[in-house]
């Protein structure tokens, strides 16, 4: 910190706690790491996309949909609703703000490459449904971001406990409890999400429709192996803070151990578990697209139906593009590049904005990586 | 002598994190039931060839025609003592760790025709002799892209220590962060259109360093299915060459050490060993990314640390080229920490086959696992069994990790 001093907190008046002099400190390393705020902007970009897909007029769960466009070369029939209303079964949701100019030509049944207008139209895998691409992209900023918040923010909170547990009792209770921590790190996390996903696929938890009840399961499957690894970062965090001056202050004033964790233990092991949390946070819906990809029906719906879900669609997209490949190889035909690009898009973005901003977030934490 | 100790304290250290692992699985294994259990061990049952006649109770007419009522199963009565399931749970865990120990994984008894052609010659037999011979497939491949990310990552990650905020840290920056950002069946997917559209749509019909040698659209990214590479002949048919593994096709008939590359060295068939390793550019390069993404990282900034280190600045100060101090005196640092990290990171890194391995259907351990998991077709033998052999792999790895480290860092060992 060498030109500017560290701003005055509080321009009067009393001085804040030393912990909410740090958060203004860290914000104001943060504020002049120019990648952090990059990354911070794309984030509250994709917040506010999420916000925004709420108020969209179409169903919580669904995209906007088109039925039986044919791509040249591709001959798919349109058979699931909404039924055709034409010939060549061409339908537009009105609601919805679309791409697709008005004047669209469907002449002969087929759309030509100059006339598909970009990010309008993708196909879901087994359906022939195309649905929006803005639409799907949208809506998925919600369920992606839920879903990834989620597990990482519970995996985050129960990690903490059992590492401030660990570390801070030690002998017996850590020696259990790291093991199991162990035992959890030599699963590969996908390895397990699938066998786990896959076992209780089998059943439905009561009361609950498939639908949630798949959601649930997946969020806490990955919960579940989640955590270990926040457990053991906090862990090594703790064995350095007990020994502090001012946790034995705590202690030879009297306070109960319980309390001398959660007051003074836990906030000052947290940090490194908010800068790994925001990289993992990038990573989940990566994971739930690669889960998608090897053809599971995460969240028990139709197999006309697609999650508008980032990791999701673009696994849907991959694989649908293999098969129009594959049709096209036999005669001239559009790649629907667009429905690959999109969905991976959003995904960088997402991953690449919490890379940058934890980047930041480190450099702003750490006094010895400051320049 | 100190060594050995040390190694064999490490090796008994994780036999309790294996049980762990093996208790998870139990746990999971037993959340399906009775009967599930019992058609993964013994295949499927004779009476109906269905789960439900693992029963402990059927109707007696399924028994003796025309009876009525419900009787004791006698397949039940027959084999569920074999897997203490008629015992209390803790029984039944022992029974579970000890078939797990002993490779006793079960019978491939769910694979069916439409998850591949390999279904005519795996189904009904042994989990753990079908997975013995797709490992070597999977092995082979994750020594190639440890190469290549030790060829990568460790040069890279010292650069862009070196020249720091310079164009190559920053590029090496943006490698690193696609690493992280890209999912890998999108990237598989892309390095494939590329393959195609720099070598063009012919690339898919005939593959130009074989004379002769035609192949399909599968054959960039090493098919199962269709006759592989050089002098296959095409008789040979999808599914023979399947299963009985592709250099029985090549006039190969014996595979001493069950990997493809080194059987095709060893009999000499260069062509075969030059098609099998370019079939594992693509997927090795993929599976690499991932963890040359954060091993870049690591390596740069632990560079960074130990170039302001004391010995450093004496090393300069005494007159040692710069070169040397960077090779030498730094440089050495960053063979720990790479093998540090990916110790770490290896169940990141075997978490990844089974999705690389069916992009680019490889017949590994990972695209067994990937065909197993389809909805509604679920192995559950070969689910549990592959997931137990990638947690080997792990805990293999990490006992590596270790033994390595004691030797490069005599303080571990003797500390």
């Amino acid at each position: 910190m060498a030109s500017a001093p560290p701003p005055s907190p509080v321009s009067s008046g009393r001085r804040p706690s030393p912990r909410i002099a740090q958060y203004k400190r860290t914000w104001f390393f943060l504020r002049r790491n120019t990648l952090a705020l990059v990354g911070l902007g794309i984030l509250i970009f994709l917040i506010a996309m999420a916000l925004y897909a709420l108020t969209l007029p179409i169903p919580w769960n669904q995209m906007d949909g088109y039925c039986g466009v044919h791509l040249p070369g591709c001959t798919y029939v349109c058979t699931t609703p909404p039924s055709p209303p034409g010939p060549n079964c061409y339908a537009v949701n009105q609601n919805f703000p679309s791409f697709i100019p008005p004047t669209l030509s469907t002449a002969g049944g087929t759309l030509t490459a100059g006339q598909l207008p970009l990010g309008s139209l993708s196909q879901t895998p087994y359906s022939q449904i195309y649905y929006n691409t803005l639409s799907g992209i949208l809506r998925g900023a919600d369920w992606s971001l839920v879903i990834a918040f989620s597990i990482v923010v519970s995996g985050a909170l129960i990690g903490l406990m059992v590492g401030a547990i660990a570390g801070f009792w030690g002998g017996a209770v850590d020696e259990a409890l790291m093991r199991l921590v162990d035992i959890f790190l030599s699963i590969p996390v996908i390895l397990f999400v699938i066998i786990t996903v896959s076992v209780f696929s089998q059943f439905t938890i009561p009361g609950l429709s498939p639908f949630s009840s798949r959601m649930l399961l997946l969020i806490l499957a990955f919960i579940v192996v989640w955590w270990p690894f926040y457990a053991r970062i906090v862990r090594g965090q703790v064995l350095v803070v007990r020994e502090q001056k001012y946790v034995e202050a705590a202690r030879a004033s009297g306070a109960k151990k319980g309390r001398i964790v959660a007051r003074h233990v836990i906030p000052n092991s947290v940090y490194p578990v908010f800068i790994q949390m925001s990289l993992d946070v990038g990573t989940v819906p990566l994971l739930v697209g690669a889960l998608a990809f090897l053809g599971f029906n995460l969240f028990g719906l139709s197999s006309s139906e697609v999650l508008p879900e980032w990791g999701s669609l673009s696994a849907f997209s991959v694989n649908q593009f293999d098969a129009v490949f594959g049709a096209c190889s036999v005669g001239v035909c559009v790649l629907p590049w667009w429905q690959i690009l999109f969905p991976g898009l959003m995904l960088f973005l997402f991953a690449i904005s919490v890379n940058f901003f934890a980047d930041g977030l480190r450099d702003a934490l750490d006094p010895r990586l400051r320049r | 002598m100190r060594m050995w100790v040390y190694v064999v304290r490490r090796v008994a250290l994780l036999v309790p994190v294996i049980i762990g692992v093996m208790t998870i699985t139990f746990l999971l294994v037993t959340a399906l039931g009775p009967q599930q259990q019992l058609y993964s061990a013994f295949g499927p049952p004779p009476i109906h060839g269905t789960i439900h006649s693992y029963n402990p109770t059927i109707p007696c007419s399924e028994i003796t025609p025309g009876a009525n009522g419900t009787c004791a199963n006698p397949l039940w009565n027959e084999l569920a003592p074999k897997l203490g399931l008629n015992q209390p749970i803790f029984v039944q865990w022992g029974f579970y760790i000890y078939r797990s120990f002993t490779f006793q994984w079960g019978l491939v008894s769910n694979f069916s025709e439409t998850q591949g052609p390999l279904s005519a010659f795996i189904h009904g037999q042994s989990v753990s002799t079908v997975l013995a011979q797709l490992l070597p497939y999977t092995l082979e491949l994750a020594i190639f892209s440890l190469i290549i990310i030790l060829a990568v990552a460790v040069p890279l990650g010292n650069l862009s220590a070196v020249y720091r905020n310079r164009p190559v840290d920053q590029a090496s920056r943006v490698l690193s962060f696609s690493g992280f950002a890209l999912p890998a069946f999108l990237l598989a997917t892309l390095l494939v259109l590329a393959v195609v559209l720099v070598l063009g749509t012919s690339t898919l019909v005939h593959t130009p360093w074989c004379p002769g040698g035609e192949t399909s659209y599968s054959e960039i990214t090493g098919s199962w299915p269709t006759p592989l590479g050089c002098g296959a002949p095409g008789g040979g048919g999808p599914i023979s060459n399947f299963y009985y593994p592709t250099w029985l096709t090549y006039g190969i008939v014996s595979h001493p050490t069950g990997f493809p590359t080194v059987d095709a060295m060893i009999h000499g068939n260069w062509w075969l060993a030059f098609d099998t390793i370019l079939r594992m550019v693509l997927p090795a390069i993929v599976i690499a990314f991932g963890s040359i993404a954060i091993l870049l990282r690591f390596v740069r900034n632990s560079m960074l640390e130990v170039m302001n280190l004391d010995f450093v600045r004496t090393a300069r100060a005494k007159g040692v080229p710069e070169s040397t101090v960077v090779k030498r005196h730094a440089g050495r640092n960053s063979l720990n920490v790479t093998i540090t990290v990916l110790g770490l990171t290896f169940a990141f890194f075997i978490g990844g086959f089974p999705i690389i391995e069916d992009v680019f259907q490889l017949n590994g351990v990972g695209y067994i696992l990937a065909l197993s998991v389809l909805p509604g077709q679920e192995d559950f033998a070969l689910i549990f069994g592959s997931t137990l052999l990638f947690t080997f792999l792990v805990v293999a790895a990490n006992i590596i990790v270790d033994v390595l480290y004691a030797y490069l860092d005599p303080r571990v060992r003797l500390g």
